[in-house]
């Protein structure tokens, strides 16, 4: 661990945070504009299938992808805080690593709020069929 | 090699890592600035699939026919290779070759220029057609390209500006070349939000 | 005049003299016009503001007059209604975001150690334009032509068949005209807070007053281009026969309401934020601790203007989407409420813990809290369609969202206006009086506001110009007008206080309260730049930690006090670390020149003359051409090749 990273290392690790920071807030954004959207179009022209494909399912896929990647990044988002919170290695200044853990903090719990959200709203896909009104 | 690389991102020394950083005043205002812009254009491109998904019959509705494709993506030729010289011009002057800047401003000039006057020719053909008072179909149609051409005349001021200033000399060197920089983020959004439109209003009706 | 400096300043006599000779502007008619420093610009968006509040507020007194019974005509209908409007526009656009934007204008670059606002002369043209606009849209109601269809202005009443005459043109005009400001303001914040820090403020150690601002600002770049795009169609339809919002022409009426939503739940936040974000400021200091749970702060803020992006259609649940549809918005409209209690607890957790000392300030913080609770509560109350149905459009919503705005944005402010006034003017406020303020407009907004739930619940529509007598109107409505006089007897009384301080106060400390943040570890009122030596942060309450003080005195270093020249420190984004020296913009007119051509710009297309509309378009694309025009430097400097 004595080595100091690369600069692509040190992208990877940068983008990694942010992943863990809005990941859930993006994915979020995702599923809102997707679900919605088709689920709106696609009744409006009085059809429940898109294609061959049923409706249902491709909302259920816009409720299901956007909630596994909110799940990651509150993976990253947790393992990124437990990372940190060990002793402060030489070279790394005091704040950058308080900035880091207090990203990786209000990702963490952002996360468990966006993947709430998506949760919730997926879970009347089980209840109402797509098109009712 | 993929499970190394991870660990090493994960580190405490990577995941601290700064990003972004060192940018310019300049740099965030412009990309601020463009950020609100590319939002006042979704919602008006999303008030076009607003409309037309809401209006539900034939569209374009009204008897008015589908507009038409090859003037279009002439344009689409004409303005996306544009950005080309404005990279190439910047990279230039980061070097402090100012023939470069010149030279590739000129010729962003010159594409931006010609794609305003094919903009033209269309409007004088479809204004016989439509306007933009027969119904909402050609309110959105001549507002939507209109404030896109406005936003590509706005951009070839900036860079004539940029020219001027550089002809004048003492302007942009190695050192300093923030405004060629924000211009160049402007240039490169109008370009990409061309695009867009280009799907929006002539592409999305034949679908 | 003068007044107590800050102790021991690390700069000496010979540099205070120079950053002087700098940053000093001598007093002339010149240099009020030019002027680009982020105080006097604050202090002018705090009187601005103030003014249309005024303004606004009269005009509410109008109305309760004209409604302190049944069938009075004191008002005339077509009165009535730009009063009603105007009332409501000018206090959502011309009152609390620039009130908010002018604390945060004076407070933000010394709550980060900075000695300006990264473009301080975009920031003057953002206060002129807001100035411009706020008297544009003013201006029209002497004439009768005001605004007259309710601060959202649904379409088709406000087309031009529906509401003829200029009304509507200059609700549309106005608010565009505006929001060159507020976008303009909501840049510099975030450019401002991301590099201007004093080097040390990482962003865990950014004030969270800070963070509400840039917060607000970034809603404002993606909320108010629906707002505009809104208005700009609007106008289009009414003056040049577009057909977006008609359904004749394949246009929709609702694709207005969806734009203003869009904009207008997002706006809920951008006004209310701020004034949060004034509550954890003010706090600390009169409960002697740091706010509870900074970091669970922080993350409600910053979720709650992410969803608050998403619950926009919760607004127009009648307008008949599919029912999996809604439930998407219901969720995020149901999850949003629980960042929002976060802060709550953590403001209660505060004051349980700490050391309560009961001031003015700290008064008006609790007053805040009961009066934006229980707006709160009426709030959930919406959430039940069936009760949401009974009451839609009467007077309980006008009690509600006034619980909500006054507990949630005027609370807050006139907490702020008394816990800076020390900073601002050098002055103290008389305690007695303060008080005696706090207990009117606390009992006057109560005793206004309360009996509306009552007369709504009993049936009473809002927005009408009079009302027949009926049982339990008349009672509640006299005594809603009488809370309203006691209202605005204790504004007043704000106002003289505020008079008296700057006439009569005793002179001010630079550290009256024993606060947190950085602008307390300089003079009362500031010098013109701000601090003689750049702090260096070590904590996120740098004025209660010692090695934060002794970075301006003791621990002084010259490349933190740069007296050759207008200048100060570029830090990176998110540690603050020391990036480079930056040269500030000198006073100029440009900006007000700008703001004047725009002016002449709006007015033109206001009366239809539209040649001096694009000359003045093109006027204003010169100043901005000079504006920017770069300075001619020698080649070695820039770095030319060939």
């Amino acid at each position: 661990m004595s080595a100091q990273p690369g600069p692509r290392t040190r992208l990877a690790g940068g983008l990694l945070l942010w992943y863990a920071v809005l990941g859930g807030a993006i994915a979020w954004a995702v599923h809102l504009f997707v679900a919605w959207g088709v689920d709106e179009l696609t009744c409006a022209g009085g059809s429940d299938r898109i294609g061959a494909v049923p409706l249902r399912l491709v909302v259920a896929l816009a409720v299901v992808l956007p909630a596994l990647a909110t799940a990651g990044a509150l993976l990253a988002a947790a393992f990124a805080w437990r990372r940190t919170a060990r002793t402060r290695p030489d070279g790394i200044a005091e704040g950058a690593l308080g900035r880091t853990r207090l990203l990786a903090l209000v990702g963490l719990w952002s996360n468990v709020l966006f993947l709430t959200i998506i949760v919730l709203g997926g879970v009347a896909l089980l209840v109402f069929p797509p098109c009712q009104r | 090699m993929r499970a190394p690389d991870l660990a090493a991102a994960t580190t405490t020394e990577a995941l601290t890592t700064e990003l972004p950083v060192g940018r310019s005043t300049g740099w965030w205002g412009m990309v601020m600035f463009v950020a609100t812009e590319a939002t006042l254009f979704s919602c008006l491109l999303g008030s076009y699939f607003y409309l037309r998904f809401q209006h539900g019959g034939e569209w374009p509705p009204g008897g008015i026919e589908q507009p038409k494709l090859l003037r279009p993506l002439v344009m689409t030729a004409i303005l996306l290779p544009s950005s080309l010289p404005m990279i190439w011009a910047e990279r230039g002057i980061r070097r402090g070759r100012r023939w470069r800047l010149r030279i590739g401003l000129a010729a962003t000039l010159l594409l931006g220029a010609s794609f305003l006057a094919l903009q033209g020719t269309e409007y004088d053909e479809l204004l016989h057609e439509f306007t933009i008072t027969t119904n909402a179909y050609g309110s959105l149609f001549f507002v939507i390209t209109g404030f896109h051409g406005l936003h590509v005349l706005v951009g070839l001021a900036m860079v004539s500006w940029l020219l001027a200033a550089s002809l004048r000399g003492g302007s942009f060197g190695a050192r300093r070349h923030d405004r060629v920089r924000n211009a160049a983020i402007y240039w490169h959004f109008v370009d990409l939000v061309w695009a867009a439109i280009l799907f929006t209003i002539y592409l999305s009706p034949r679908l | 005049m003068s007044t107590t400096t800050a102790p021991a300043p690390g700069a000496s006599q010979e540099d205070l003299a120079r950053l002087d000779e700098h940053w000093g502007e001598r007093p002339s008619i010149r240099s009020w016009f030019s002027t680009v420093d982020h105080k006097r610009i604050g202090r002018r968006y705090l009187v601005t503001a103030s003014l249309f509040f005024v303004l606004a507020g009269i005009s509410a007194l109008a109305m309760r007059t004209q409604l302190a019974r049944p069938e009075s005509n004191l008002l005339s209908p077509q009165e009535y209604n730009q009063l009603f409007t105007m009332h409501g526009t000018a206090m959502i656009f011309l009152f609390s975001t620039p009130m908010l934007f002018g604390f945060g204008n004076y407070l933000v670059p010394l709550m980060i150690g900075s000695r300006d606002m990264a473009f301080p002369k975009l920031n003057a043209l953002g206060y002129w334009v807001f100035l411009f606009a706020g008297l544009f849209m003013w201006a029209s109601l002497p004439f009768g032509a005001a605004p007259n269809a309710g601060w959202f202005a649904y379409v088709p009443l406000t087309d031009d068949v529906n509401t003829p005459g200029l009304h509507m043109d200059v609700y549309a005009l106005g608010l565009l005209f505006l929001g060159i400001a507020t976008t303009a303001g909501s840049i510099n914040f975030i450019v401002t807070a991301l590099k201007l820090r004093a080097p040390g403020m990482s962003l865990n150690r950014v004030p969270l007053f800070v963070w509400a601002i840039v917060v607000t600002a970034f809603m404002v770049i993606f909320a108010l281009p629906a707002l505009n795009l809104d208005n700009a169609m609007l106008f289009l339809d009414r003056r040049f026969d577009t057909h977006f919002f008609d359904p004749d022409a394949a246009g929709n009426v609702l694709l207005w309401q969806h734009l203003f939503w869009i904009f207008g739940h997002p706006d809920v936040y951008i006004i209310v934020m701020p004034a949060l974000g004034i509550v954890s400021a003010v706090l600390p200091a009169f409960t002697r601790r740091g706010v509870v749970g900074y970091v669970l702060v922080v993350l409600a803020i910053v979720s709650i203007a992410i969803i608050s992006f998403g619950v926009w259609v919760h607004h127009m649940f009648a307008t008949g989407l599919p029912h999996l549809s809604y439930s998407f918005f219901s969720a995020a409209s149901t999850v949003i409420t629980i960042p929002s209690g976060i802060q709550i607890f953590a403001w209660l957790a505060t004051m349980v813990l700490g050391r309560l000392v009961v001031r003015v300030p700290l008064l008006f913080l609790i007053g805040f809290i009961v009066t934006f609770v229980l707006g709160g509560f009426t709030g959930a109350m919406f959430a039940l369609t069936a009760f949401d149905q009974q009451v839609t459009d009467s007077y309980f919503v006008v009690a509600h969202f006034h619980y909500v705005l006054i507990g949630g944005a005027v609370f807050p402010i006139l907490a702020a206006i008394y816990y800076w006034l020390p900073k601002i003017t050098g002055r103290m406020y008389h305690e007695g009086l303060g008080r005696w303020a706090f207990a009117l407009v606390f009992t006057g907004m109560q005793v206004t506001f309360f009996p509306m739930h009552l007369y709504g619940l009993f049936g009473m529509p809002r927005r009408v110009y009079t009302y027949r007598s009926e049982p339990g109107w008349d009672v509640w409505n006299l005594v809603s007008t009488i809370g309203s006089y006691v209202l605005a007897a204790g504004l007043l009384l704000v106002l003289i206080g505020v008079v008296h301080a700057i006439r009569r106060g005793r002179p001010a400390p630079p550290d009256p309260w024993g606060g947190d943040t950085l602008e307390w570890a300089t003079d009362s009122p500031p010098k013109p730049y701000n601090f003689p030596v750049l702090p260096q942060v070590h904590s996120l309450h740098p004025t209660w930690d010692e090695a934060s003080r002794a970075s301006m005195g003791d621990d002084a270093t010259a490349d933190r006090t740069l007296t050759d020249g207008r200048r100060t420190l570029l830090t990176s984004e998110l540690d603050g670390r020391r990036e480079r020296v930056v040269e500030m913009p000198e006073a100029s007119l440009q900006p007000l020149l700008l703001a004047l051509a725009l002016l002449v710009f709006f007015t033109a297309l206001l009366f239809a003359w539209y040649p001096v509309a694009l000359a003045a378009l093109l006027a204003g694309a010169v100043t901005i051409a000079v504006w920017l025009w770069p300075p001619r430097r020698p080649e070695e400097e820039l770095g030319v090749v060939s």
